[in-house]
C-alpha cells in the first residue's frame, strides 16, 4: 500500500473513507447506501500502485497537486 | 449596484437576511449525480480535493442549481460564497474531462463522461441564471455593521452577481439602525459587478499582460493566482474564476497589479512551449 492509501486506515467502508479524508459527513447522505457501504479492501487491492490520496499526482519522487492553484505576487497601486 | 443593466431576469429572486425556513439537505439528482460521477469510475476518489476540499455543498448550492423560482439566504456573504462553490465546481469538474484525469480517472470507459459533461452544462446554466437574479436584501434577521455590507457586497460582486444599491440604502433604515453615512453609501454605490471579461495585451514579443476591468478592485485585499487556464481571484475565500486566452497556457504568469479599476496579470513567454521564428 503507498502513502496515498494512507487516509484509508482505519476505514473500512467508502463512506468512512471520504469523511476521514475531510468530507463533510453530509456526503454519505447524498450517496446511495450500496455506494457509502462499499468495502475499501478489494478496491485498494485492485487499485495497487495507483495513488489515491486527492488530487495528488506522483511526478517522479515528487508529488503536486494537479489543481493546486499559483497566487502570483501582487503590486497594488 | 451595482450598475447591472435593467434587462435583469426576472425568472429567479433571491432574498438575503432572511433565515432559511427549511435546512435543505435535499441534493438535486445533478448533485447526486456528481457525486456518482466522481465515485464510479474509480470506485472512490476526489481527483480535485485543491477546489473542493473547502466546500460546504450543504449551504445554498444545492438550492442554486434547483429550479426553485425564489430562493433565501441568511445573508450576503453566504450567498457568495454559494455562488463561489458552484464556480468552484465548475472549474473542478472541468478539470476532470481534461485529457489527463480522463484517463486518470478511467472516464471514458462507461457514461461517466457523458454525465460529466451534464453536470457541467447544469451548473453553467445555474450560473447564469443565478447572475442575472433579482436579488433583494434585508437586515431583519441579520445586520452586519457597515463595513461588513459592503465587504459582503463587493465579494458578492466578484462572483458576478448584482444587487440594486438603491434597494439596500432603503432597505437599511428600516434595521432600526443608526442611517448609513454618506460615506458608506457612496461606498455601497461604487461597488460594481465584476463582468469577468478581459483582454490580452501584446506588450512586447516576449510579454503580455492581460487586463481585466472591475471598477474599485483596488480597494480590495484580492487575491490573485492562475489556475491551469483560469485566472483565479479571491476575496476572502470568495473565488471567481475567469477564462485566460489560449495563448496564456503557452506563457508564464509572472505577477499580477492592482489598480482602481482593473486587475492586471503579466505574462511572459515561455520560448520551449511557443518557439517563435
Amino acid at each position: 500500500m503507498t502513502d496515498e492509501n494512507e487516509g484509508a486506515h482505519g476505514a473500512n467502508d467508502l463512506g468512512s473513507w471520504l469523511t476521514s479524508m475531510g468530507a463533510p459527513e453530509s456526503i454519505t447522505d447524498l450517496m446511495p447506501s450500496e455506494i457509502t457501504g462499499v468495502d475499501l479492501a478489494p478496491l485498494i487491492a485492485m487499485l495497487g500502485g495507483v495513488g489515491v490520496r486527492s488530487g495528488v499526482r506522483n511526478v517522479g519522487d515528487s508529488e503536486q497537486l494537479a489543481d493546486s492553484i499559483k497566487w502570483l505576487p501582487l503590486d497594488r497601486s | 449596484m451595482w450598475n447591472r443593466a435593467p434587462d435583469v431576469s426576472p425568472n429567479l429572486r433571491i432574498d438575503c437576511g432572511v433565515e432559511r425556513r427549511i435546512n435543505s439537505r435535499t441534493s438535486p439528482k445533478f448533485v447526486s449525480g456528481f457525486f456518482e460521477t466522481l465515485v464510479a469510475p474509480f470506485g472512490f476518489s476526489l481527483p480535485t480535493q485543491g477546489l473542493l476540499g473547502s466546500l460546504n455543498l450543504t449551504q445554498g448550492v444545492y438550492d442554486l442549481i434547483s429550479e426553485h423560482k425564489r430562493l433565501q439566504f441568511a445573508s450576503v456573504t453566504q450567498l457568495a460564497r454559494a455562488v463561489s462553490d458552484l464556480d468552484s465546481l465548475k472549474i473542478a469538474l472541468l478539470q476532470m474531462d481534461s485529457e489527463e484525469f480522463a484517463i486518470w480517472c478511467g472516464l471514458g470507459k462507461n457514461n461517466s463522461r457523458l454525465g460529466l459533461l451534464t453536470l457541467i452544462r447544469e451548473i453553467d446554466q445555474a450560473l447564469v441564471r443565478v447572475r442575472e437574479a433579482r436579488v433583494k436584501v434585508d437586515f431583519e434577521e441579520y445586520r452586519p455593521g457597515p463595513k461588513a455590507l459592503v465587504n459582503s457586497m463587493t465579494q458578492l460582486a466578484l462572483t458576478g452577481v448584482a444587487c440594486e444599491a438603491k434597494q439596500v440604502k432603503k432597505a437599511w433604515p428600516q434595521s432600526g439602525r443608526k442611517p448609513l453615512t454618506p460615506k458608506w453609501k457612496s461606498r455601497i454605490g461604487s461597488v460594481s459587478v465584476c463582468e469577468g471579461v478581459g483582454t490580452l495585451i501584446e506588450m512586447s514579443p516576449m510579454e503580455y499582460t492581460f487586463k481585466v476591468k472591475w471598477k474599485g478592485a483596488a480597494r480590495t485585499r484580492i487575491d490573485v493566482g492562475v489556475l491551469r487556464n483560469h485566472l483565479v481571484l479571491d476575496l476572502g475565500g470568495v473565488r471567481r474564476f475567469l477564462e485566460l486566452p489560449a495563448a496564456c497556457s503557452r506563457m508564464e504568469s509572472i505577477k499580477a497589479r492592482v489598480s482602481i479599476d482593473s486587475i492586471e496579470i503579466d505574462f511572459m513567454v515561455n520560448e520551449k512551449e511557443w518557439p517563435r521564428s
